[in-house]
């Protein structure tokens, strides 16, 4: 069972995007480095793999486009048919064709250049070779990118047919261009398709699902058939022929009996018994459409007599199993109403099930199974007749729903009051406002100059109510405040003034907090080092306490004192001083203070040492830093960046020793000389007289000695 | 047929996104530096089509800029003067024109006697032996050089066998024949695949020439029934010369241009 998933199906790319899609890829997969000093056969491989590359790429990508693109003879005749009416099954075959022998073309290209290749002596004649390759390959792609375009084409289109499943339960709606199968469709299932009061507003086949006894139902809604001999149809109409000569469906044939839609019931009439060898062993469903207009009975005699025809001819398509009930063949209805549509939906799909399901029993297959069926059905107990118990409330709510009448909409009103270019709905009819008589009002766009869409709010008066409780709040503050006074006595002009100084100082200080409060997320509190304004200074603190009153020198001299680095005896007996004096974190590093050498009252001697860090005093301390120098020494003299600097810049340094020399007195046959950086030479015989020399008296003192 | 159209129908039912004229706008507007982004960032084989592509283009629009301008241009009138056309002081006299026709094959035969032929390639860069030639070692110890293997392109005709390959002194490989040449009509200016009956002459010596070498600017014959040409005297012409006008060693096939 193939899947018709034609979305499947992948992208053809134009002619042009082809060549640069598999020219840029022969590029940046392929190694691009070859240089005329290569080995003859390395240069060979190299343009060689490049040919077959793109080759097969091409291949590739030639045969996903033939496989992918469904053969017409390989799948349902439905799907068949369709595809070759819309698009010509000749010119299909055609253009896969043309892709077919451009891929051998291509194939035969490479094998032909790889045979030359071989022949290539120099990197030029190589590298023509597979410009000369390359370029006939793209040729043979240009020269089929029309098909390329046209397979696009067809590709795009195929991916938006509708999902027909030709094999399962089928409704197919047919008729007269605007008969109201597509009112039906919109009606019955959720498809929305587009309904309009010209003729062939369907151009194509849609699909919808409806659901009929727990199972599922295809509907099929066909663009319009006119009566016209067969040659003469054009892809629209031969898209409904199609689906109606090869899907296994229940036929809707929709009449229209008002002749609203342009053609008489003659017309139609003669359009019925010219297809209607299509509905054999369909179990075919007449629905009379647009009975709201004309209803059946008011037909004239004629009409009725074609009518009946055709009732008689549908009578035949009757299964022998099903009674033939008359209800189930010739239907009226009205989409615009709601009047019938169901009846007609379940009379349809009622036939076909019931077909369907003759069929099925008929074949080999449900004999089995039926055999192992059994339905088991509960023996009566006793005679009690036990009728069904519906609750008193809900027989009450239904009747009532029978009652209540159906609301009003908005559109019968439009269509009461003249239409709709004659009626305009009030819009502020449903506004809830305070007062009812508000809702015609006009508001007005500009008051005092001012944008009323700028102060429209819709808690305004909420906030109002807020402002006010605020300026309530903050107004009974004021009047504590200015009612405030020190134990009942007046206060002097002097004092006032100094209050009113320390208020405005602390209204200050309130407001300067809440800025920081505020600003402390996105701002962060810059540390006294980053002071740039220079705001914390000491002198400016000594200023600030002597203008109060205060004398500021012992503060000042606590605050340098935190700046400064001071040692931590000296610290220690200022603590014990003054008691009261603030805690000392410790020694505070500022550059910045330090360099301002006039600050600093104390210095120290260049090779001053202080103890710390362990040692227990100066000269432990001053002992530990010459032995680290010592060691530093040797290594600096030796340009070595630390004790774990173990680079050797040159092995060999020409300039200290002549090391061929060397190497070559000192070699050993079949061996190598092992070379140090240092001259080591072997000791020589002289050497060794030497020592001797030396031990024997040493040895001769030790016997003069005894 | 229309089947995708769901997104047309949705456009005529619910009208498009109120800010789509003002998005479209700006995406148009944004092209204009895209292009120049690419222009300047692109790199490589990108770059190198990105700039043909944008060359043709802008070459392009001058050219339809320039129709469109206005543009003073003088042109020299000329009144047409006919063919035959007397200056009026020689009016009176008759004058007889006389011309000697000659028939093809006459012209052809006189060409061939002086032994100057009219070829598009007079003259092709000479090759040489080296290049011509490779030297395959043979024997027990590989010394010996006598063997020559042909690196150009070959033509041996249909009834060819090989010497006994102890005695061959030219080797030609079977990757290296040829037996189709495109080749060129110079009037017509389409381009046949035809066969070759011969190597009429390799202008790089008479060896190559009967080796059946082609190079650049040898003559070889073709067989043209496929044109249908025909001599005045009613007789099908079946094979004509051409001349090769590309290196086939180096682009795998032979393009030559008929010698009418």
């Amino acid at each position: 069972m193939v899947q018709y998933n034609f979305k499947k199906i992948t992208i053809v790319p134009p002619g042009k995007d082809f060549i640069d899609i598999i020219l840029s890829r022969t590029q940046r997969q392929t190694p691009t480095v070859v240089h005329k000093g290569y080995a003859i056969s390395r240069i060979r491989q190299f343009y060689m793999r490049k040919v077959r590359y793109s080759q097969q790429n091409f291949y590739e990508k030639l045969s996903t486009i033939i496989d992918e693109f469904p053969r017409l003879d390989d799948i349902h005749p439905f799907y068949g048919d369709l595809l070759h009416v819309l698009y010509n099954k000749d010119h299909y075959k055609l253009a896969l064709g043309q892709i077919n022998t451009a891929r051998n073309i291509i194939a035969k290209i490479s094998k032909d250049y790889l045979r030359l290749l071989k022949y290539g002596d120099s990197l030029y004649r190589c590298k023509c070779l597979k410009v000369a390759a390359l370029g006939r390959m793209c040729t043979v792609v240009k020269r089929i990118s029309p098909s390329l375009a046209y397979l696009e084409q067809i590709r795009q289109h195929m991916a938006r047919l509708p999902s027909i499943d030709p094999n399962t339960r089928t409704v197919l709606i047919c008729g007269y261009p605007n008969v109201g199968k597509s009112s039906f469709m919109n009606k019955i299932t959720r498809a929305d398709v587009d309904v309009q009061p010209y003729a062939f507003t369907t151009k194509s086949l849609f699909v919808g699902h409806t659901d009929y006894k727990y199972l599922r139902y295809q509907v099929i809604d066909t663009p319009g058939i006119l009566d016209r001999p067969f040659e003469d149809r054009n892809i629209i109409e031969m898209c409904s022929i199609t689906a109606l000569a090869h899907l296994r469906a229940a036929v809707l044939f929709f009449l229209d009996i008002s002749g609203s839609c342009g053609y008489s019931i003659s017309q139609q009439a003669a359009l019925f018994h010219s297809i209607k060898s299509l509905f054999m062993n369909k179990p075919l469903v007449i629905v009379c459409n647009k009975t709201d207009l004309q209803p059946l009975e008011g037909l004239s005699e004629d009409d009725m007599k074609l009518v009946m025809e055709m009732k008689e001819e549908a009578m035949k398509t009757i299964t022998q199993a099903g009674d033939p009930n008359e209800e189930g063949v010739l239907l009226t209805m009205s989409t615009l109403t709601d009047d019938g549509v169901m009846s007609v939906k379940n009379a349809a799909c009622e036939r076909l099930l019931e077909q369907r399901v003759d069929v099925k029993m008929k074949s080999k297959k449900m004999i089995d199974c039926l055999n192992r069926f059994h339905v088991a059905v509960p023996k009566p107990r006793d005679n009690k007749e036990r009728p069904v118990c519906i609750p008193q409330a809900v027989l009450e709510a239904r009747a009532n729903a029978a009652v209540k009448e159906k609301k009003k909409l908005e559109r019968d009103l439009e269509n009461e009051n003249g239409g709709a270019g004659v009626y305009s709905a009030s819009l502020k009819k449903h506004y809830i406002l305070a007062n009812d008589e508000w809702k015609e009002d006009v508001l007005p766009e500009i008051l005092d100059g001012h944008n009323v869409a700028d102060f429209l709010d819709p808690d305004i008066l909420e906030r109002c109510e807020e402002l006010e409780r605020e300026e309530g709040l903050r107004l009974e503050e004021q009047a504590a405040q200015e009612a405030f006074e020190i134990d009942g006595h007046e206060l002097t002009q002097e004092q006032k003034e100094i209050l009113s100084q320390i208020r405005k100082k602390k209204a200050l200080l309130i407001q300067e907090h809440r800025m920081k409060k505020r600003t402390a997320e996105s701002r962060p509190i810059v540390p006294r080092k980053f002071d740039k304004d220079r705001k914390f200074t000491a002198d400016r603190m000594g200023r600030h306490l002597s203008s109060m009153g205060v004398d500021p020198s012992s503060a000042m001299d606590r605050a340098r004192s935190r700046s400064r680095g001071r040692k931590r005896e000296r610290s220690l007996s200022r603590v014990a001083a003054d008691g009261d004096d603030m805690e000392i974190d410790g020694q505070q590093s500022n550059k910045k203070l330090r360099l301002r050498s006039r600050s600093r009252s104390k210095s120290r001697a260049p090779e001053e040492v202080i103890p710390g860090e362990g040692f227990k005093d100066s000269e432990q301390k001053k002992k530990a830093i010459k032995k680290a120098k010592d060691a530093t020494k040797k290594r600096n003299k030796d340009a070595r960046r630390g004790e774990a600097d173990r680079v050797i810049p040159t092995l060999k340094p020409k300039h200290l020793k002549d090391w061929g020399k060397f190497c070559r007195d000192n070699l050993v046959k079949g061996g190598f000389c092992v070379t140090t950086g240092t001259d080591t030479p072997l000791p020589t015989l002289a050497s060794c007289v030497i020592v001797a020399f030396l031990i024997v008296p040493i040895g001769l003192c030790n016997l003069f000695d005894r | 047929m229309p089947q995708g159209d769901y997104i047309e129908l949705h456009h005529k039912r619910h009208g498009r996104r109120l800010d789509y004229e003002e998005r479209k706008r700006k995406r148009e507007a944004r092209e204009v530096h895209r292009r120049s982004r690419d222009a300047r960032k692109l790199l490589g084989a990108k770059g190198k089509r990105f700039a043909k592509k944008r060359y043709a283009e802008k070459a392009q629009m001058k050219r339809t800029l320039k129709m469109h301008d206005e543009s003073t241009s003088r042109q020299k009138v000329d009144d047409d003067v006919q063919e035959g056309a007397l200056p009026p002081y020689l009016l009176d006299r008759d004058q007889t024109q006389r011309a000697k026709t000659l028939s093809n094959t006459i012209k052809q035969k006189r060409k061939e006697k002086a032994g100057k032929w009219d070829v598009p390639l007079p003259k092709v860069r000479p090759v040489a032996e080296e290049e011509m030639f490779k030297v395959l070692r043979t024997g027990k110890r590989k010394t010996k050089q006598w063997k020559r293997m042909v690196t150009k392109a070959t033509f041996v005709g249909a009834g060819f066998t090989r010497k006994p390959p102890k005695y061959e002194r030219f080797i030609r490989p079977t990757g290296l024949r040829f037996t189709k040449a495109h080749v060129t009509h110079p009037e017509l200016k389409c381009t046949f695949n035809l066969d070759i009956i011969s190597v009429k002459k390799n202008p790089n010596g008479p060896m190559y020439t009967s080796l059946g070498v082609m190079t650049r600017g040898t003559i070889i014959e073709v067989n043209v029934s496929e044109l249908g040409l025909v001599t005045p005297a009613g007789k099908v012409v079946w094979g004509k010369y051409a001349q090769v006008t590309n290196n086939p060693e180096n682009d795998g096939c032979i393009n030559a241009v008929l010698l009418v």
